[in-house]
């Protein structure tokens, strides 16, 4: 029995932690744009693809890749999603739901159509090739590292939300736009600011997940359904919310898959948020502000 | 009134013109024989076995064809979507006259085709090819309903009964002889087609647990992953608790790079795997795995070894004269069309079809593979050891044949010994 819950607390904290940064960038861009962004699913595929890219046919490094992929991802988030989207059709949302799916998809469709399958696609972001055992458990580092990363960034944007002017105005930009208006916030750029914020998580995330985790060019969707899974949990756009949720989710998860069975995880953490959303109109923390 | 007479005349000078137009329904016995080519034309596997039809129509064509009459192939894009492959079945047979109809892609797809060419086969007589899809949907058509479906013919490995009677004994053999061991825990993926492995075949097969025992062997553990699933260290930390002594693995479809990688990082780690098909097979599985794949085992008709004299040469010149690497369905479509073609001469010509499929039931063919044919009351391509899938493992960044003994390329090593 000891064993059993010793397996559900580790992962749950290991899960939990990786689920944070992968929502945490969907979060962001709820709580402070009011969109929900059905194309965030395209920053873990552009991360992995476009860091594959550069290192495979410029022949670039790693660490130069990572920058070069990063500035990528910034430009396409910019340029694609906020001033091509975002920026055009806030008023007509069906318009712009669509479009962020079709871009998604079509990034999807280009890196399989440039590198299928039987190219291999892999990222060398290994930090330690090594396992630990705890107890009865044998975990990778790398996995350990990826949970330990995800609490290190969450706690980086909560304690830069709450105690920087900077993030006092985005939080106030996500409590009233109107109002953040009339106290002369500057909108456009803290719109531009969040869009940059939110693709760093997802972006982190693919680099430290990939080494467990597959590389393909569709699986922006399953990581999007996880980060739309949590963020409605925890009260879209709600920070507080989605540290909850994700721990919650990765206790589901963890929980079914050791005492039942590792088929009905997904099932589970859909039962319950269902279960909360009927208790709870809005998730663990509704109220439409960041914190 | 007037209105509804004009419809009327209308529709009736259609149908007459329609009759007028339309071609004789009898294929067509002299000129090229026509075959035509389906396939998800994004997909990796549908464009490798494209490449492979290609490969096969100009080897017969550079030989002088079937009995002096040129092949023609024509290709087609399903887009993976149902409504078009039956849109484009139709105007293969009622346009384009083929003798012949090709499917390389999901068995969906292949049974989607099966219906509408039932539908159209009375009038206009043809066969069809189901090269990709695995399972038992298209043989089962055949079985259930001969005279509607006898036009179709399923190449492509296993079938479930094959699966539990063939391919279940191979696996004993290697565990109990090569791996050393007689505790085994099976993962299963769910979907449809290893569903006979986990019920059984009523009055053909108990579930592959039960053959497994039956064969001497101790199921220890056993479970099934979602199609979906991404986390999978915890079927791994129970497969080790329970103390299995390799891990077999009825999968093709899961997210097989992340089940590897994991599994590489879990307390079973040591615990062979022994993957059914899928990625792990495919040369890119070492890289797309940063080479936690080592040590797996893994069917794989990917693999340079000489089954036949054909083999070694069908794998070079795909990749020389189409640019592609053979992958599943590659194999499968390129020896359809030579075993198509053997029955097409044992017949003498196209004329008749009923002629044309007995021969199709009782050809045999040197194959890439081994021997292509199609079993007689059933429509499946002759199994194992008529056609074989070796199975190899991957020993550092390559594949070696370690089943079966007269294709050997190495000994089986445990993963922990070829880690270090």
């Amino acid at each position: 029995m000891s064993e059993i819950l010793l397996k559900i607390l580790i992962f749950t904290v290991i899960w939990g932690s990786i689920y944070l940064l992968i929502s945490l960038g969907f979060s962001l861009i709820c709580g402070v744009l009011r969109i929900f962004h059905l194309g965030y699913g395209v920053t873990f595929v552009l991360a992995a693809y476009g860091l594959w890219a550069l290192m495979e046919d410029a022949k670039l490094g790693l660490g130069l890749s990572i920058l070069l992929m990063i500035v990528v991802q910034i430009a396409f988030a910019l340029i694609v999603f906020y001033k091509g989207v975002f920026e055009r059709y806030l008023e007509e949302e069906e318009v712009l739901l669509t479009l962020t799916v079709l871009i998604s998809l079509a990034v999807a469709h280009l890196a399989n159509y440039l590198y299928p399958v039987t190219a291999g696609v892999s990222i060398p972001t290994t930090i330690i090739d090594d396992v630990v055992s705890i107890g009865y458990i044998t975990i990778s580092w790398q996995m350990i590292l990826a949970a330990l990363v995800g609490i290190v960034v969450t706690a980086i944007y909560c304690l830069w939300f709450l105690h920087t002017r900077i993030g006092l105005i985005i939080r106030a930009l996500s409590q009233g736009l109107t109002a953040a208006m009339l106290m002369g916030v500057n909108v456009r750029r803290m719109y531009y600011l969040a869009m940059v914020l939110s693709i760093l998580p997802p972006t982190i995330c693919m680099l430290m997940i990939a080494p467990f985790w597959s590389v393909d060019p569709f699986m922006g969707a399953p990581l999007l359904m996880t980060a739309m899974l949590i963020s409605i949990l925890g009260g879209l756009g709600n920070l507080k919310g989605s540290i909850v949720a994700s721990y919650l989710v990765g206790f589901i998860h963890a929980a079914v898959s050791f005492i039942f069975v590792s088929r009905f995880m997904g099932l589970a953490a859909l039962i319950v948020t269902l279960i909360v959303m009927i208790w709870r109109r809005g998730g663990i923390f509704a109220g439409e502000t960041l914190w | 009134m007037g209105k509804l007479v004009r419809i009327a005349l209308l529709t009736i000078a259609v149908l007459l013109f329609s009759a007028i137009s339309l071609p004789a329904s009898q294929p067509t016995t002299t000129g090229p024989i026509k075959i035509g080519f389906m396939g998800n034309l994004s997909a990796p596997f549908s464009l490798s076995a494209k490449a492979a039809a290609m490969l096969a129509v100009e080897e017969i064509n550079n030989a002088g064809g079937i009995l002096g009459r040129k092949v023609e192939l024509i290709v087609e894009d399903t887009k993976g979507e149902i409504p078009k492959c039956v849109e484009i079945y139709k105007k293969l047979v009622i346009t384009d006259r083929v003798h012949a109809v090709i499917i390389a892609e999901k068995v969906e797809m292949g049974v989607a085709g099966m219906e509408i060419g039932a539908e159209l086969f009375p009038e206009y007589p043809h066969i069809f090819f189901s090269t990709i899809g695995s399972g038992d949907d298209i043989w089962h058509h055949v079985r259930d309903n001969y005279k509607k479906y006898r036009f179709g013919f399923q190449t492509y490995y296993s079938t479930s009964t094959n699966y539990l009677k063939i391919v279940a004994g191979i696996n004993s053999d290697i565990y109990k002889n090569l791996v050393k061991t007689d505790k085994v825990a099976i993962i299963y993926e769910d979907m449809e087609w290893t569903k006979p492995l986990r019920k059984g075949l009523p009055n053909v097969s108990p579930p592959l647990a039960g053959v497994y025992k039956e064969r001497g062997l101790q199921v220890v553990n056993e479970t099934t992953l979602s199609l979906d699933q991404k986390m999978f260290s915890p079927v791994f930390e129970a497969a080790a608790k329970a103390g299995a002594g390799v891990i077999d693995c009825a999968i093709g479809y899961i997210d097989q790079a992340a089940f590897v990688k994991q599994w590489a990082t879990s307390s079973a780690r040591n615990i062979p795997l022994m993957i059914w098909g899928g990625l792990a097979g495919m040369p890119a599985a070492w890289k797309a795995t940063e080479g936690k794949v080592n040590g797996v085992m893994v069917g794989s008709s990917m693999i340079r070894v000489p089954i036949t004299k054909k083999t070694i040469p069908f794998m070079d010149n795909l990749v020389n004269k189409y640019k592609i690497g053979p992958i599943f369905g590659s194999h499968t479509t390129y020896d359809t069309i030579f075993g198509f073609k053997k029955a097409i001469e044992k017949a003498g010509g196209t004329a008749n079809i009923d002629k044309l499929i007995s021969a199709l039931e009782n050809v045999e063919e040197e194959a890439v593979l081994g021997k292509i044919g199609w079993d007689k009351k059933y429509h499946f391509n002759l199994p194992y050891p008529k056609y074989v899938t070796p199975i190899v493992q991957w020993q550092k960044g390559e594949m070696k044949v370690i089943y079966p003994l007269e294709y050997k390329m190495a000994d089986y090593a445990s993963p922990a010994d070829l880690r270090k």
